[in-house]
C-alpha cells in the first residue's frame, strides 16, 4: 500500500514536471516569436533611438575589449564637450551581449553582434517567465506561476520595451528585478545566507543593467519595515537584509556609473535607515530576552524616542551639509506630479513621463488589469510574509504606473503573479473533477493537473483542506452543466487576452521607427519609406569624416550609430544648457542662429520633415519644445510666446506668428517646399502633416545651402556656409584693382524718376512698323 | 550771450510758475505733476499692495502722460453678483505677486500693481474695449500699451509664477513670488493624524480591527482602482467632467485615446470593480457549504464577470480607432 502510494506520488510529481517544463518552454517560444513581428515584416535592424547608442557601445566594446570601453572616452557626442561613456552607461547589457558573443565564437559560431543585439530582449523574456513562474510559485502554487509565466511572456505591457531590435536595458532588467525578488522572498522564507547572497549577487546584474534598481532598494527595506510593523520580525529575516543589504551595497557600488551614490543620495537613504532599524530590534529582541518586563518598557520608549531624534537629526543635518544630495529631479516628480511640469521642461518634454490614462492600462494589460485585484485581495486575506511583499509591490507599481506611462513596464510583473493567482484560484474551483479533464483540451488538462498537485503543496493551504473535501462535495452539486459554461466562459476570456496581445504586439509595438510603412489606400500594397538611414548613410559617405552635424537631440544617437558622425546633443540629455543653446540656434532667425553654429563648429544641420509624407513625429511638431527649453535657459532672446498668434495658436500658414515663420527650423524645413506641388488639384507648398498651406513660401538661405533631401523629403540636410562663401572680405580702398568711381546713386526729389533710354513711342492705335 | 541768457531766465520763470500753480491746488485740471503722483501712489502703496484704483484715478495715475512708472492692472469683476468665479482666484494670485513684490529689496516707484474693478470703473471697460474680466494688462512708462501688454490666460493661465513671469518680460523687473505658506495642507494632515491617534486611544482595549484583513484589501483594492481608471492623470490634466458633443448631446467618453473625462473614469472604475467583485464571487462559490447559495454566487459572478467585461471592451473599441475585438456586445 505504502509502496503504491510512493508510485503513485512519484508519478504525479514526475508528470506535473513535465508539464512545468512543456509549459515554460511554450511560454518562452510563443514569448520570442510575438517579438519577431519586426523582424519579419521589416528586417534585422536596431530600432528607434536609445538601442543604436547601446549598440554602437556594445560594439566598440566587442571590437577594443572591455577595459578599453571602460576606459572610453567619446569624442563623437556632445562636441565640444565630449562624453566620458564608460562612467555613464550601464554596462549591464552590453557585457551580456558581449558575453554572449565572446561565448558563441568560442563555440566557434560566427554571429555578428548585431544579431545578437537584436535578439536578446526575446531570449531574456523567457528568462523573465521562467523568473516570474519561480516568483509566484514561491508566494503562491505551481499553477499560479504557471499562468504568471505564460502571461508575461505575451503581455503587451512588456513587449512594449523588448521586441526583437529593441536593445535597450529594460530588455534585460526585467528579467534581473524578477529574479532578485524571487531570491529575496526565497531567503526571506528561508532565513539563509545562500539564497540572500544570491539575491544581493542578482542585484548587482539589475544594479549593472538598469537605473531601475532604485526600486528595488526601497522596495525591499519597504517590505522589511511592514513587516516589523506588523510584528513578523524573525532571525531569518534579520539575517536574510542584513547579508542582502551589506552584499548588496558593496556590489552595487562597484558600478563608475552608481559609485558612492548608495550612501550619498536620499533615494538609497531608506534602505541605510531600515538597515539600522533592524538591528535595532534585534537588540531590543536581545535584551527582552535578558531583562524584566518593567525594565523593558522603560528602556524601550527612552530608547525608541532617543533613537528616532539622532537618526532624524542626523539626516537633516547631512542633507543641509550637503553630504546626502537630495531627490533627482526624475524621481522627485514621481511624488511631487506637477514639479516637473513647472520646473524641468526637458522631462516633461519626453511622452514617456506622461501620466497614464485608463486607457493605455487596459490596452497595455488587458483582462490583467481587471483580474490582478482580485489577486492582491486573495493576498492580502491569506496573508504571511512573503504575501507582504507581493501586495506592496503591487500597491506601490501601480502608483508609479499611474504617474509615469514608462513605469507601466515595472507593473506589468505583478499584474502578470496576481492575475495568474487569481486565475488559478477561479479555475481551482471549477476544474476539481476527476472527469473533466478527460473532456477538455490538452492546455486545461495541464492546469487541471497542476492545480491538483497543488493540494500536495504546504504554505498555508493545510488549512482548507476539510474545506476542500466539502467544497469538493458541493461542487457536485452546483452542477456539471454551469461548471463547463464558467470554464468556457474564462477560457474566452483568457484567448480573447491572447488574440488582443498579438494585435496590440503586431500593431502599436513593432514599429522599428528607422524604417516607415504605410499602406497604399488604392491598391493595398505596402511601402516602405527607407528615408533615414539613406539619409544617415549619405551622411557617412558624403561628408569630411570630422564633420559636425547638428540636429535637435532625438537624433543625435542615431546619427552617431549610422553616419558615424559628430553630434552636439543626443538623447543623453545630460547638459540642459547645451541643448537649449541648440533650441535656441533653432528658433533663431537665420544670421542670429549662423552666430551659434559658428560658434559651434557646427558644419552641417539635419532636420526631419514630415509635410511631404504627413509623418508626424518631425520637427515642427516638436518644435515647441525647443522653444520652450531655448526659452528655459536664455529668456531675454526667445520667448514662447512670439511663436503663437495673437490667439495664441501654433500654425504655420500665412497667419503664423513671424518669429515661426522666419526662424531657422522653419526655414530648413519649408526650403523651396514652396514650389513643391504634391497634387495635381491642391494648392502648392501644402504640408500633410499640419494640413496647411505653408505661410512663407519664397525665401532664399544666405548662411546655409542645402546638401541633401531623402526621398520623401523626411530627412533634409543642409551645409553651414564658411564666411567667405556668402560675403567676401571687404578690399582696402588701396588694395582694389578697380578704382571706385566718385559717382554715387542716388535718389533725390528731382531724379526720382527713372527714364529708359531710346524708349519706343507708342502711338495708339497704330501698329508698329515691324 | 543775451539770447541764452534771456532764456534761462524765461525758463526760471517758468519752471516758478509751474510749480506756484501746482502749489496753488489749481492742479486737477491740467493732472498732477510726475513727482506728486509718484509720491500719492507711494502713499496709497504704503496701506495696500494693490492700489484700487476708479476711473478718475485710472485717467489721473495711468492714462495721462507724464509717467516714469509702469503699471500693472487686473481688470475684474470681483462683486458676487457678476458670478466671476475665477476672478476670486486670480485676485488672490494677483495679490500674491504684488505683496512679494511689495516687500521685496527690488521694490521701487517704477512699478505698481493696481486693480480696476468692473462695478467701480465701468468706464475704463469701455475705454479699453474689454467685455472679459479677468485681464492682467501691463501700462509701459512710455507709449500706449501694445497687443503684448495683455496677458494671455488662456495660455499661460493666471497662476503667481505666470504673472511674475509676465511682469519680467514687461518690465525686467524680477519678481521672487513668495506664497504665504499654505499651512491648509499640513493642518489637514495633522488633524487626520490626530484624529486616527485619538480614534487608536479610544480603542485601545479593542485594537482587532487593525487585524481586520478584509478592512486593508478593500484600501489596497480600492487604491488600485483608483489607479488603473486614471485618477492621477485626471489629477495632473484635470479634465473637464463631460463633453458637448458636437451633435449637441453630452459625451461621457472621450473620443481620443489620448485623453479621458472624469466621469468617464469613474465608469471604467464602476466596471471594473463590478468584474473583480464577480470572479471573488466565483472564486468564493467553491467554498461554500451550503449548495442553493453557491450556485447562486456562480450565477450572479459569471454573469458580472461576462456582461462587465464586454461593456468594457466595447468601451475600449469606441475609442481605439480600428480595434477588431468585441465580447457580447458591439
Amino acid at each position: 500500500m505504502n509502496r503504491q502510494a510512493k508510485f503513485m506520488n512519484r508519478r504525479t510529481a514526475g508528470y506535473s514536471s513535465l508539464i512545468t517544463f512543456a509549459v515554460l518552454m511554450i511560454a518562452w517560444l510563443s514569448g520570442f516569436a510575438s517579438r519577431l513581428f519586426a523582424v519579419i515584416r521589416f528586417e534585422s535592424i536596431i530600432h528607434e533611438f536609445d538601442p543604436w547608442f547601446n549598440y554602437r557601445a556594445t560594439a566598440h566594446m566587442v571590437q577594443h575589449g572591455f577595459y578599453q570601453f571602460l576606459n572610453w572616452f567619446d569624442e563623437r557626442a556632445w562636441y565640444p564637450l565630449g562624453r566620458i561613456v564608460g562612467g555613464t552607461v550601464y554596462p549591464g547589457l552590453m557585457i551580456t551581449s558581449g558575453g554572449i558573443h565572446w561565448l558563441l565564437h568560442l563555440l566557434n559560431i560566427p554571429v555578428h553582434i548585431r544579431d545578437i543585439c537584436v535578439f536578446l530582449a526575446p531570449i531574456f523574456s523567457g528568462l523573465t517567465a521562467i523568473s516570474t513562474y519561480l516568483l509566484t510559485k514561491e508566494l503562491w502554487s505551481p499553477g499560479a506561476g504557471l499562468f504568471a509565466a505564460s502571461f508575461i511572456a505575451i503581455v503587451p505591457g512588456y513587449i512594449s520595451r523588448s521586441v526583437a531590435g529593441s536593445y535597450d536595458n529594460e530588455g534585460i532588467a526585467i528579467f534581473a528585478l524578477q529574479f532578485t525578488y524571487f531570491l529575496w522572498v526565497r531567503s526571506v522564507k528561508t532565513g539563509s545566507v545562500f539564497w540572500a547572497a544570491m539575491a544581493a549577487l542578482s542585484y548587482f546584474y539589475m544594479v549593472s543593467a538598469w537605473g531601475g534598481y532604485v526600486f528595488i532598494i526601497n522596495l525591499i527595506p519597504l517590505h522589511v519595515f511592514v513587516l516589523l510593523i506588523m510584528g513578523r520580525y524573525t532571525p531569518r529575516l534579520f539575517t536574510s537584509y542584513t547579508t542582502f543589504y551589506i552584499l548588496g551595497l558593496l556590489c552595487s557600488m562597484q558600478i563608475p556609473f552608481v559609485g558612492f551614490q548608495p550612501i550619498r543620495t536620499s533615494e538609497h537613504m531608506a534602505a541605510m535607515g531600515v538597515f539600522a532599524l533592524l538591528m535595532a530590534v534585534a537588540f531590543l529582541k536581545y535584551l527582552q530576552s535578558v531583562l524584566s518586563k518593567s525594565e523593558f518598557k522603560k528602556l524601550f520608549i527612552f530608547g525608541s524616542l532617543f533613537a528616532a531624534i539622532i537618526v532624524f537629526a542626523a539626516v537633516v543635518l547631512l542633507t543641509l551639509m550637503g553630504v546626502v544630495a537630495p531627490w533627482s529631479g526624475r524621481f522627485y516628480s514621481l511624488w511631487d506630479t506637477g514639479y516637473a511640469k513647472i520646473h524641468i521642461p526637458i522631462i516633461a518634454s519626453v511622452s514617456e513621463h506622461q501620466p497614464t490614462t485608463w486607457f493605455s492600462f487596459f490596452f497595455d494589460l488587458h483582462i490583467l488589469v481587471c483580474a490582478f485585484p482580485v489577486g492582491l485581495w486573495y493576498c492580502i486575506k491569506k496573508v504571511n510574509d512573503e504575501r507582504v511583499f507581493v501586495v506592496l509591490y503591487a500597491i506601490s507599481a501601480v502608483y508609479f504606473a499611474g504617474v509615469m506611462v514608462r513605469l507601466m513596464l515595472t507593473l506589468t510583473p505583478v499584474v502578470c503573479m496576481l492575475a495568474g493567482i487569481a486565475f488559478s484560484g477561479l479555475l481551482e474551483v471549477f476544474l476539481k473533477e476527476d472527469s473533466a479533464p478527460n473532456k477538455q483540451s490538452s492546455e486545461e488538462a495541464d492546469e487541471s493537473a497542476v492545480e491538483k498537485k497543488n493540494m500536495y503543496d504546504k504554505a498555508g493551504k493545510l488549512k482548507h483542506r476539510p474545506k476542500h473535501e466539502s467544497s469538493h462535495e458541493s461542487n457536485a452539486g452546483i452542477g456539471s452543466n454551469i461548471k463547463s459554461i464558467v470554464i468556457v466562459a474564462i477560457l474566452m476570456l483568457l484567448m480573447m487576452f491572447a488574440v488582443h496581445c498579438t494585435w496590440v504586439t503586431s500593431n502599436a509595438y513593432s514599429s522599428p521607427s528607422i524604417v516607415l510603412a504605410f499602406h497604399n489606400s488604392q491598391d493595398g500594397s505596402r511601402n516602405i519609406l527607407d528615408d533615414f538611414r539613406e539619409a544617415y548613410y549619405w551622411l557617412s559617405q558624403n561628408t569630411a569624416d570630422d564633420a559636425r552635424v547638428m540636429s535637435w537631440w532625438d537624433y543625435g544617437y542615431q546619427i552617431a550609430g549610422m553616419a558615424n558622425r559628430t553630434t552636439l546633443v543626443d538623447n543623453n540629455t545630460w547638459n540642459n544648457s547645451h541643448i537649449a543653446l541648440v533650441g535656441k540656434a533653432m528658433s533663431s532667425p537665420e544670421e542670429k542662429a549662423y552666430e551659434i553654429m559658428t560658434s559651434l563648429d557646427v558644419d552641417y544641420v539635419l532636420v526631419i520633415f514630415g509635410g511631404v509624407i504627413g509623418y508626424s513625429g518631425d520637427d515642427i511638431n516638436k518644435f515647441l519644445w525647443m522653444v520652450r527649453i531655448a526659452e528655459g535657459e536664455h529668456p531675454k532672446d526667445i520667448r514662447e510666446s512670439d511663436f503663437f498668434t495673437e490667439r495664441g495658436e501654433f500654425r504655420v500658414d500665412a497667419e503664423g506668428a513671424p518669429a515661426l515663420l522666419n526662424c531657422l527650423m522653419y526655414k530648413l524645413s519649408y526650403y523651396r517646399f514652396g514650389e513643391l506641388k504634391l497634387d495635381y488639384r491642391g494648392p502648392s507648398g501644402y504640408d500633410r502633416t499640419r494640413n496647411a498651406v505653408i505661410g512663407n513660401k519664397d525665401f532664399d538661405l544666405t548662411y546655409l545651402e542645402e546638401a541633401y533631401t531623402s526621398e520623401h523629403w523626411l530627412v533634409r540636410i543642409y551645409r553651414v556656409k564658411k564666411p567667405h562663401e556668402f560675403n567676401r572680405p571687404a578690399l582696402k580702398v588701396n588694395e582694389r584693382a578697380i578704382p571706385p568711381s566718385n559717382y554715387i546713386s542716388r535718389k533725390t526729389s528731382k531724379r526720382r524718376r527713372g527714364f529708359i533710354k531710346n524708349r519706343p513711342v507708342v502711338v495708339k492705335g497704330k501698329r508698329s512698323k515691324k | 550771450m543775451l539770447l541764452i541768457r534771456s532764456l534761462i531766465v524765461t525758463l526760471l520763470i517758468v519752471c516758478a510758475s509751474i510749480v506756484l500753480s501746482n502749489g496753488q491746488g489749481k492742479a486737477p485740471k491740467q493732472g498732477l505733476s510726475l513727482s506728486e503722483k509718484v509720491q500719492n501712489l507711494l502713499d496709497m502703496n504704503a496701506k495696500k499692495s494693490v492700489l484700487k484704483l476708479n476711473g478718475n484715478k485710472f485717467r489721473e495715475y495711468v492714462k495721462q502722460s507724464p509717467r516714469n512708472y509702469s503699471v500693472i492692472i487686473m481688470l475684474t469683476a470681483l462683486a458676487p453678483s457678476r458670478q466671476c468665479s475665477i476672478c476670486r482666484h486670480a485676485h488672490d494670485e494677483y495679490t500674491i505677486v504684488a505683496n512679494s513684490y511689495r516687500y521685496s529689496p527690488v521694490y521701487n516707484n517704477k512699478l505698481f500693481f493696481a486693480m480696476v474693478d468692473f462695478d467701480e470703473g465701468s468706464d475704463v471697460f469701455q475705454m479699453l474695449r474689454l467685455n472679459t474680466a479677468p485681464v492682467f494688462m501691463h501700462f509701459p512708462p512710455k507709449g500706449k500699451p501694445k497687443a503684448a501688454d495683455t496677458m494671455d490666460i488662456h495660455r499661460v493661465g493666471f497662476s503667481a509664477e505666470a504673472i511674475a513671469k509676465f511682469v519680467q518680460e514687461r518690465t525686467d523687473i524680477q519678481i521672487r513670488v513668495f506664497r504665504p505658506p499654505n499651512y491648509s495642507g499640513t493642518v489637514a494632515v495633522i488633524t487626520l493624524g490626530a484624529l486616527l491617534a485619538g480614534f487608536l486611544y479610544l480603542r485601545r482595549n479593542n485594537l482587532e480591527f487593525l487585524y481586520n484583513k478584509q478592512l486593508w484589501g478593500t484600501l489596497a483594492v480600492l487604491f488600485c482602482f483608483a489607479m488603473i481608471s486614471g485618477q492621477m492623470w485626471n489629477h495632473i490634466r484635470s479634465p473637464p467632467l463631460v463633453h458637448k458633443s458636437q451633435n449637441g448631446g453630452i459625451a461621457y467618453i472621450h473620443g481620443s485615446s489620448q485623453g479621458q473625462l472624469v466621469i468617464e473614469t469613474y465608469i471604467v472604475m464602476f466596471l471594473n470593480a463590478m468584474i473583480v467583485i464577480g470572479m471573488i464571487l466565483l472564486t468564493e462559490s467553491g467554498y461554500q457549504s451550503e449548495l442553493r447559495k453557491g450556485r447562486i454566487m456562480v450565477i450572479s459572478g459569471l454573469c458580472l464577470v461576462v456582461i462587465f467585461f464586454s461593456i468594457l471592451l466595447s468601451v475600449f473599441r469606441s475609442k481605439a480607432q480600428g480595434y477588431p475585438y468585441s465580447f457580447l456586445f458591439k
